[in-house]
């Protein structure tokens, strides 16, 4: 466990120190946050809701997640790029260690990520006198754990099978499809027809489902418990697919 | 019991034969080297020898444990320093160090006390507290082989240590790697004739994956009919091509 615990704690180093880290895991959602508010304050108040702060708060919250796995890929395809995993490979270190090593600070960065989200998000809502709910809130973030992993878990797929110039791109495509299908700028329920049934083919619009869901107090099965239950089945296959693969490249590389 | 020992030792990369049937003992305390062009199987022997390689066929054995059954043991009892400098580079020197400590499970004080030695051993005092990646290429390659001794191997690995340095620096590295000579075993892998000829205290000449010639410099002098490490490289290398 001791080696775990300092292969996340270089991770968490190296990721902090990544000017890149702060602009896109935090200040991005943040001003996307604000400029959606910003749009909200700008048209009819019943034209849209997406943008009321409830529903956007959420929806952000998935969105920054999505640059947690931007960076997930980096770290793991970095590495692989130099000689540097090739050092701990000739240690005691196991893949085990060197997986769980990958995920825990991502996932640590994903909670730093939503506490900074929401507690602005809230912020917001004081200013606009449409005050979020602190227990609502709490149960979004609790919420949106499983999606973290998941979105880590692609992170690590991407990192592992591709290089360190093609994991980002391959990441900003899924940036862009997981904003689209997952409804963050728009009423995926409200479009109806193929756009909605792709979007129901797709985590991403569950993780936003069952994240407004928690946010509006209604942990019914529809809008909550179903869709939290698909996120948590995707977090899994996605983490454990993440892992096997990792190991496996492991060994290709020692073959 | 020799400090490295391989029979018959053969990579294969589908058409492309790596090592070719090596046969080679290494005495505990020896700075031996590996010589040759690029792509003469010098790091593909390293590797293999440091378990991050399967053997096709043959067998290796590090201070008498098996590269391929006793992975454990040998990751235990050795140090590498890739050609690459393969170090952290938003951590500090000291935590790159402290980080490898850590890997060996080393406890708190046993990672303060290792790292402090390495720093004071290698001359780093004044780039202790500065991130890896500001480094010059010469402090690079010190950390990285002050990494590869975190673990007190008793089989250090240094795969073509000075590579793309410039000449104060190789020589200056060149310094510290007389340094551990006799505190453990050293294999080095280069292709610098001069380098070879400074440090070792035998060479291996690898030509093709093969061993075309190994003994001391005078030895090797002797099998080539000429003089200096560099006529005797060509000597040898020509008459492999003719063979």
């Amino acid at each position: 466990m001791n080696r775990v615990f300092a292969f996340t704690r270089r991770n968490i180093k190296e990721l902090l120190r990544d000017p890149l880290g702060y602009i896109f895991c935090l200040g991005f959602p943040l001003v996307m946050l604000i400029i959606m508010t910003l749009v909200d304050r700008s048209i009819p108040k019943e034209a849209v809701t997406i943008f009321h702060i409830e529903n956007l708060a959420p929806g952000i919250a998935v969105f920054g997640q999505m640059f947690v796995m931007l960076f997930s890929a980096l770290n793991v395809s970095t590495d692989r790029s130099g000689t540097f995993l090739m050092r701990l490979y000739a240690t005691p270190m196991t893949a085990a260690d060197l997986t769980a090593g990958y995920i825990i600070p991502m996932l640590i960065i994903a909670l730093i990520q939503e506490a900074i989200t929401f507690t602005a998000a809230f912020i917001i809502s004081v200013i606009i006198g449409n005050t979020l709910n602190l227990g609502a809130m709490f149960i979004c973030m609790l919420t949106l754990i499983p999606s973290a992993l998941m979105f880590i878990g692609i992170g690590l797929i991407f990192g592992v099978l591709f290089s360190e110039k093609s994991a980002p791109g391959l990441c900003s495509v899924i940036i862009s499809l997981g904003s689209f299908f997952g409804g963050i700028w728009f009423d995926a329920e409200n479009t109806g027809g193929v756009m909605l049934k792709i979007s129901k083919c797709t985590p991403f619009y569950y993780c936003t489902k069952s994240a407004r869901g928690a946010m509006a107090l209604d942990l019914s099965w529809k809008e909550y418990f179903l869709p939290f239950i698909i996120v948590i089945a995707c977090a899994v296959v996605v983490i454990s697919l993440g892992c096997f693969s990792f190991s496996k490249k492991m060994r290709a590389d020692l073959g | 019991m020799l400090a490295v020992k391989t029979t018959k030792l053969t990579k294969k990369y589908k058409d492309l034969t790596a090592v070719d049937c090596l046969d080679l003992e290494v005495e505990q305390g020896e700075l031996f080297s590996l010589l040759g062009v690029n792509g003469a199987g010098k790091t593909t022997t390293v590797r293999m020898l440091c378990c991050l390689a399967k053997a096709t066929s043959g067998e290796a054995y590090v201070m008498g444990n098996n590269c391929d059954e006793d992975k454990k043991e040998v990751k235990s009892i050795v140090g590498i320093s890739p050609q690459d400098t393969a170090v952290a580079p938003r951590l500090t020197v000291r935590e790159n160090l402290m980080f490898m400590c850590r890997v060996y499970d080393f406890d708190k004080q046993k990672c303060i006390q290792r790292t402090d030695e390495l720093i004071q051993t290698f001359g780093m005092q004044k780039v202790a507290d500065s991130l890896a990646k500001t480094l010059s290429g010469g402090w690079k390659r010190k950390l990285s082989i002050a990494m590869a001794l975190i673990g007190e191997p008793q089989v250090l690995f240094l795969d073509e240590p000075t590579l793309g340095l410039d000449v104060l620096a190789r020589r200056e590295l060149w310094r510290e790697i007389e340094s551990l000579k006799g505190k453990m075993t050293i294999i080095l892998t280069t292709h610098y004739m001069e380098e070879a000829e400074q440090l070792s205290d035998r060479i291996a000449i690898m030509i093709g994956g093969r061993i075309a010639a190994i003994g001391t410099l005078s030895e090797i002098e002797e099998q080539a009919g000429t003089k200096g490490l560099e006529n005797a490289f060509v000597a040898i290398a020509e008459r492999d091509v003719e063979q």
